[in-house]
C-alpha cells in the first residue's frame, strides 16, 4: 500500500498543500485534474525527485519520506517519455538493472521480457529517435516495469500520442496492469482514461484533493461546482434543501438522492433527463414541464436546451431526440430519477 | 530576374553583405599570400617559430583541459542547484570575458607577482610570472568564461527529467551525470572545447603581462607575430599570422559543425 500521508511541497508557482492519499496493493489508481493542479509534483515527490516541506510517504508499510529516489524502487514514466536518446532501446530497458550491477545475460533475459510484454521485441537495436511516439512510450514503460517496481506512476502517459496510438496503448496499459498486479498511479486531465483503467480516482485542484471515489462515484455524485463541473455534469441547480429530501430551486421542488438542509447545489448529468410532448407519469420520478429554448446537434447527439422555470441542458442521441417529435419553442415535459439528481453542500465542497 | 520584384532595399543590404564580405577575403589573402611561398615555408621551418607553435599548442591544450575540468561542475552547480549567491556568482563568472586582456592580465601579474597567495606559490615552484606557466594560467583566466558559457547551454538544454528518471532507475546525482546528462552533453562540450582551444591559441594581451615577451621563452604565436612584427621581422610575422588563420578557419568550421549538431533534446 502506498499512503500519502499531510504532504506539502512548495515548488515555485506549483505546490502541494497537505495532500493525503492511499492506493491500495494492486490498485490502478487515477489522479485527475487540470493542467496546473500539482499533479507531476505529486507523481515527483512519490519517486523521490523532491522531499516534501512536511508530511510522510509510506510504501507497503515503510516510511520512504526521507529515502533517495534511487532506493525507493518506484518507477516513472513522463508524458514525453525521457528515453535516453545516446542509448538503444535495449540499453534504454536495461538502464537500471545495470546500475543494479546485474549480471550482463540477466540483463538481456529482463530486457527482452519486458520489451516482449510491450511488443517492442523486434525494435531492441534501435534509438529511440527513430521509433514512433507509441513506440517510445512502450519502450520507456518497459524501462520502468524491468525493475519489478513495489509502484509505477505514470505522467500525462497517453497526452503526447494521437488519438488512435492512444486508444491502443490505454488498452495496453489495462493488459499490462492485470499481468504484473503492479500498483500504479496514473495522472491525467482526461476524463476518458479514467473509466476504461481506473479502480479509484482522486481529483485534483490547485495542490489539494477534493474527491476520492471509484469512477462511477466521481461521475455521478460530485461532492463540488469544480468537481461536477470537471467531469460534464452541465446542470448544476442552488437551491435550499428541506428536511422532507426535497430541494426547493426556484418554484420547483426537486426530490433528491441524498437528503440535505440549508444551501445546496443539486448535479444533474444532461443525459439522465428524459423529454417528451405528451405528459410524463411521475412513478417517484422528478416530472417538470417546459419550454425548449435551444436544440443543437452535436455529432450523434443532440443538445437541448429546456426552460422549465429553472434552465435545464439535456443531451439526447439523436435517434432519441428523432422520436420525441419535438422542435424549439415546443411545450414539453422533463423527467428524472431522484437518484439523478445528487447534492452536496452549496459553496467548495471540501470533504474528500 | 525580374526587376520589378526588386526592390531597392533589397539590392543596398545585399550589396554592403557582399561589399564586406569581399573586404574579409581581401585582408586575409593579404596576409596569407604577402610572403612568397618558399620563403613563407621557410619562416616556418624556422627554429623560432616551431618553438612558438609548440608552445602556443601545449599551453592551449592545457589551459582548455584546465576551463573543462572547472566549467562542467561549475555550469552543472549554476544551471542545477540554487544556492545563496548564485545570481552573483553567474555574474561573476562572465566578469573575465568583459574585462580588457590587457587588465586581466596586470590582475593576474599582481596575484602572482606580489600577493601572499602568489609568492607562497613561487616559493612551492609555481612561478606563473615571466614562465610558461603565466601564459597558460592567462589563457585558463581569460577563456575560462567562454567554455563556461557553452557548458552552461548545453546543460541547460538537458531537461532535468532525464536524470529524475536514471534516479527512479537506481543511479545517485553523479552517477546520472555520467550516464545520461554528460553523454548527451557531448556536443556541446566538444564545440566549446574547440572554441576555447582557438581563444587560448590566439591570447595575447594577458598573456603578455603575465609572462612578458621573451623570444624563445614564452613566445607564443601571437607574441611570436608581435615581436617580428617591431623588429621588422617581417616574413616571421607572417608566417605565425598564417598558421593562426589556418587554426581559426578549422575551429570554426569544427565549432559550427559541432554546436550546429547539437541536439537540443
Amino acid at each position: 500500500m502506498l499512503t500519502i500521508d499531510s504532504v506539502s511541497k512548495s515548488l515555485g508557482e506549483f505546490s502541494l498543500s497537505n495532500v493525503s492519499l492511499s492506493v491500495e496493493d494492486g490498485e490502478y489508481f487515477i489522479v485527475l485534474g487540470p493542467t496546473g493542479a500539482g499533479k507531476t509534483i505529486l507523481l515527483e515527490t512519490i519517486a523521490g525527485i523532491y522531499t516534501p516541506d512536511a508530511g510522510r510517504i509510506l510504501l507497503n508499510g515503510r516510511d520512504i519520506t526521507d529515502v533517495p529516489a534511487k532506493d525507493r524502487n518506484i518507477g516513472m514514466v513522463y508524458q514525453d517519455y525521457m528515453l535516453f536518446p545516446h542509448l538503444t532501446v535495449e540499453a534504454n530497458i536495461g538502464f537500471g538493472l545495470k546500475s543494479r550491477r546485474a549480471d550482463p545475460a540477466f540483463i538481456r533475459g529482463k530486457v527482452k521480457e519486458s520489451a516482449d510484454l510491450l511488443n517492442i521485441g523486434h525494435l531492441l537495436q534501435r534509438y529511440p529517435g527513430t521509433l514512433s511516439g507509441g513506440e517510445q512510450q512502450r519502450t520507456a514503460i518497459a524501462r520502468a516495469l524491468v525493475m519489478e517496481p513495489e509502484a509505477l506512476l505514470l505522467d500525462e502517459p497517453l497526452s503526447a500520442l494521437d488519438v488512435k496510438t492512444r486508444e491502443s496503448l490505454r488498452a495496453e496499459l489495462a493488459r499490462i496492469h492485470e499481468a504484473t498486479g503492479t500498483t500504479i498511479v496514473h495522472i491525467t486531465h482526461n476524463f476518458e482514461e479514467v473509466f476504461d483503467l481506473a479502480d479509484r480516482v482522486a481529483i485534483m485542484r490547485g495542490g489539494d484533493v477534493v474527491q476520492v471515489g471509484t469512477p462511477e462515484e466521481i461521475f455521478r455524485r460530485p461532492n463540488s461546482d469544480f468537481v461536477a463541473g470537471f467531469v460534464g455534469v452541465e446542470n448544476l441547480l442552488r437551491g435550499t434543501g428541506s428536511s422532507d429530501g426535497t430541494v426547493a430551486v426556484g418554484d420547483l421542488r426537486i426530490r433528491a438522492e441524498n437528503g440535505l438542509t440549508g444551501p445546496v447545489s443539486v448535479a444533474i448529468r444532461p443525459e439522465e433527463i428524459t423529454l417528451s410532448k405528451v405528459p410524463l407519469p411521475e412513478n417517484g420520478r422528478n416530472v417538470f414541464s417546459g419550454r425548449i429554448d435551444s436544440v443543437r446537434p452535436n455529432g450523434g447527439l443532440v443538445r437541448v436546451s429546456v426552460d422549465a422555470g429553472v434552465p435545464f441542458r439535456v443531451t439526447l442521441t439523436r435517434q432519441g431526440f428523432e422520436e420525441t417529435g419535438i422542435a424549439s419553442g415546443d411545450a414539453v415535459y422533463l423527467a428524472f430519477r431522484p437518484s439523478a439528481a445528487h447534492i452536496y453542500p452549496s459553496g467548495e465542497g471540501e470533504e474528500a | 530576374m525580374n526587376l520589378k520584384n526588386t526592390s531597392y532595399f533589397r539590392t543596398a543590404t545585399v550589396a554592403v553583405a557582399l561589399i564586406i564580405a569581399a573586404f574579409i577575403v581581401m585582408v586575409i589573402i593579404g596576409v596569407v599570400t604577402h610572403s612568397p611561398v618558399d620563403v613563407l615555408i621557410e619562416s616556418l621551418l624556422s627554429e623560432e617559430i616551431q618553438f612558438a607553435i609548440r608552445l602556443s599548442i601545449i599551453t592551449s591544450v592545457i589551459s582548455t583541459l584546465l576551463c573543462i575540468l572547472v566549467a562542467v561542475p561549475v555550469a552543472y552547480a549554476l544551471t542545477r542547484y540554487s544556492f545563496p549567491g548564485k545570481t552573483v556568482m553567474n555574474m561573476l563568472m562572465d566578469i573575465p570575458m568583459a574585462l580588457p586582456p590587457l587588465v586581466a592580465g596586470v590582475g593576474l601579474l599582481l596575484f602572482f607577482g606580489v600577493s601572499p597567495v602568489g609568492k607562497s606559490l613561487a616559493a612551492a615552484g609555481l612561478a606563473f610570472v615571466f614562465t610558461p606557466l603565466g601564459i597558460i594560467m592567462a589563457q585558463f583566466f581569460v577563456n575560462l568564461p567562454y567554455m563556461l558559457r557553452v557548458t552552461r547551454s548545453t546543460f541547460q538544454g538537458v531537461n532535468p527529467r532525464y536524470e529524475h528518471v536514471a534516479k527512479t532507475l537506481g543511479c545517485t546525482d553523479a552517477q546520472a551525470f555520467w550516464r545520461v546528462t554528460l553523454p548527451m552533453s557531448w556536443n556541446g562540450l566538444l564545440a566549446g572545447s574547440v572554441i576555447t582551444w582557438s581563444k587560448g591559441i590566439g591570447e595575447f594581451g594577458a598573456g603578455l603581462m603575465v609572462a612578458g615577451a621573451t623570444r624563445m621563452k614564452t613566445e607564443t604565436l601571437p607574441l611570436s607575430l608581435y615581436l617580428n612584427m617591431s623588429t621588422g621581422k617581417l616574413e616571421f610575422a607572417i608566417a605565425a599570422a598564417t598558421i593562426l588563420i589556418m587554426i581559426s578557419v578549422i575551429s570554426l568550421y569544427a565549432f559550427e559543425r559541432y554546436g550546429g549538431a547539437t541536439h537540443v533534446y
